[in-house]
């Protein structure tokens, strides 16, 4: 607290209430976690502490396939979304219409997801018809099934879904990047690729690599676009689903979960303490360093 | 047109518009190799633009850019032989010094060995010696634009452009600057286009200038020449603290223009620039040359004599400026050395007279 006409309780209040607002969050989190240890199950009166569950994850098929399956969409979405926010997020530093830029890589978070995912559908099905007629009409049977539903719509509805966010990070995180740097970089002979490996990247791949983590998470996370356009019951969000919706979820589902959250929890921890520890250490170097502002 | 040896750039036509706005109207330069060069002109007027041309950094609408007599109009800046200082001083944060100084050997492929050399001399060159180790935001403002410096130096490029490069310092750092980019132009012997708006500044480092404003190059010479000699109003407006009296030609004596400023009449010789009577034309005279005279005074010389009252003396320590209002009511200044009359001063709301010889006035027909 540093102004000094600024209330204590105020401040006591504030935070109070921040650590309000993340225990709501997180408490559902811990909750499934709390209940991934019991041998008895969710909603069972006793409670029995074991690593059991944990243990079935791997030999859970279903589950292990929804994750593999998951983690394919996921990887694929992030070798092409992220260089595509990328681009766009260039593109809006460098040109005259930035409000065009920014309302057409946002427009599809207006849409709500189910409509968005319908509407993918139809486009797909109707694409799919359209070249499969072309096809007969050629006389070969290569279009036949090039926009059928599956991996291929699923992942272009995925791409839909989490460009606009991919945009949005690494567009703050380039907000702080300055363009007489990629200028200087190019009046020292570098071409533009080195220009951008060797200045922009290192400055803004902490923007790059958090628009990745965010990508998966969204991708775990995603539902209704994914049912609609690939179909069945096999990624992760799906396989929870169904459970819940059919026989209740199964006691390894709940330490899947909870395996998933220690996995973010920690990967995002590490990255929080370590980037603290670092600008801590680097402070203390610079203090040691320091001389006073004088000309030279 | 301007030659030392011989000529390091030259843009012919160059013009660049932004949709309705042209930035750079069809300009022809020509600038020395080895020369120290500076676009000066008022804030907006185009000189960066025309800079940037130059480097590659923007593409021309129309004309051509040469270097070293080769046409580089469509190569980007990597390609050239230029190298940039930023007003922002753009040193890559994430890199030490010794790796922003030597970033442009490294993608040239030089040794590690050489780079290393190389650095060192040229750390020790701009006096950065043993700072090797320290990162950009660890560096005063003067230390990050020596670190610039180097790092286009020790590349060896023949031609450095300057975009505002002392912008960012406090005055006095920025007087040592200019000296110091001056000796170190002198040393290298690169040629230096040096963009700035400050005229002390350009004067300081500058063998010769152009002045810019508007898109097109008004005028272009030796910095003194520019100072003493103006030939365009506009010149005389915006370098020095120069009077200038607007009016039309009324009487051509060989020599000597005659100009009707309304309420009176004033003198000037036209050192051979082509003028008819009844041209509307501009007389400027520096102020430093323009004497407040007491009305009981009658001056040993042949003076031109306007009259007025005396407002305000500014004492500015060296110098003490005289703000005399005209009968027509035009503002004048009448600068002079303060200790020069002993202490002297002129009493405000007095009754006085401004008056130069005639070959102090500078004719301007446009």
């Amino acid at each position: 607290m540093n102004d000094d006409y600024s209330s204590k309780w105020g401040y006591r209040l504030k935070w109070l209430y921040t650590l309000l607002v993340v225990t709501t969050l997180m408490l559902p989190v811990f909750f499934v976690m709390y209940i991934s240890f019991n041998e008895n199950g969710f909603g069972a009166r006793d409670y029995d502490f074991t690593f059991e569950w944990y243990g079935l994850i791997f030999s859970d098929l279903l589950m292990m396939d929804a994750i593999t399956s998951t983690l394919i969409l996921s990887a694929i979405t992030v070798i092409f979304v992220v260089p595509m926010g990328l681009i766009t997020a260039k593109l809006y530093k460098i040109t005259q219409y930035p409000l065009t830029v920014v309302s057409l890589m946002l427009s599809p978070l207006f849409v709500p997801s189910d409509i968005l995912g319908a509407a993918l559908l139809v486009f797909f099905k109707n694409l799919n018809g359209a070249f499969t007629l072309f096809g007969e009409w050629v006389g070969v049977s290569w279009f036949d099934t090039w926009f059928d539903l599956g991996y291929f719509s699923a992942i272009v509805g995925l791409i839909i879904y989490t460009l606009p966010y991919v945009f949005v990070v690494i567009l703050i995180t380039m907000g702080r990047y300055r363009k007489e740097q990629t200028e200087a970089a190019r009046s020292c002979g570098a071409t533009a690729w080195q220009a951008f490996w060797h200045v922009e990247f290192p400055q803004i791949k902490a923007g790059i690599f958090s628009s990745c983590a965010f990508t998966l998470i969204l991708c775990f996370n995603e539902y209704t676009r994914t049912s609609l356009l690939k179909g069945g019951f096999d990624t992760f969000t799906t396989v929870l689903v169904s459970q819940m919706l059919n026989e209740g979820m199964s006691e390894q589902s709940y330490a899947m979960s909870s395996l998933v959250s220690y996995i973010a929890i920690a990967i995002i921890g590490s990255v929080i303490i370590f980037t603290l520890v670092r600008s801590e250490r680097l402070e203390r170097i610079a203090r040691a360093k320091a001389e006073p502002l004088m000309a030279s | 047109m301007s030659k030392k040896n011989e000529i390091a750039v030259e843009v012919k036509g160059l013009s660049k518009s932004y949709g309705p706005v042209q930035a750079v109207k069809s300009i022809d330069l020509q600038i020395g190799m080895g020369e120290y060069f500076a676009l000066l002109g008022p804030s907006g007027g185009g000189k960066t633009t025309l800079l940037r041309l130059i480097g590659g950094f923007i593409r021309p609408t129309e004309g051509q850019v040469f270097l070293h007599n080769q046409e580089v109009s469509h190569l980007p800046p990597n390609a050239r032989p230029t190298s940039m200082v930023f007003q922002s001083f753009a040193l890559f944060p994430h890199m030490t010094v010794v790796q922003n100084v030597g970033y442009g050997l490294r993608l040239k492929k030089v040794a590690s060995a050489e780079i290393k050399d190389k650095v060192a001399n040229m750390l020790k060159t701009v006096g950065l010696d043993g700072y090797g180790e320290r990162m950009p935001h660890e560096l005063s403002g003067g230390q990050q634009q020596r670190v610039q410096l180097a790092r286009s130096f020790v590349l060896e490029t023949d031609i450095l452009l300057l975009d505002e490069p002392l912008a960012a310092l406090d005055a006095n750092l920025r007087r040592d600057m200019c000296i110091e980019l001056k000796r170190l132009q002198e040393k290298i012997g690169m040629t230096f286009i040096h963009v700035t708006h400050n005229q002390e500044e350009a004067m300081t480092v500058a063998d010769n200038m152009a002045i810019i404003a508007d898109g097109i190059l008004v005028e272009m010479g030796k910095s003194s020449d520019l100072y003493e000699n103006p030939i365009r109003r506009f010149t005389a407006d915006f370098i020095g603290e120069n009077n200038i009296f607007d009016g039309q030609v009324s009487k051509i004596e060989d020599d000597v223009i005659h100009v009707d400023l309304g309420s009176s009449s004033i003198a000037v010789l036209s050192r051979g620039q082509k003028t008819s009577v009844g041209d509307k034309v501009s007389v400027s005279v520096r102020s430093e040359l323009a004497r407040a005279i007491d009305t009981s005074t009658s001056s040993t010389e042949p003076l031109e004599i306007l009259s007025g009252v005396h407002r305000e003396s500014v004492y500015l320590g060296l110098t003490t400026s005289e703000l005399i209002t005209l009968d027509n009511g035009q503002e004048v200044l009448a600068r002079r050395v303060s200790d020069r009359y002993g202490g002297h001063t002129i009493s405000n709301g007095t009754s006085i007279k401004v008056g130069w010889r005639q070959q102090d006035g500078r004719l301007h027909i446009s």
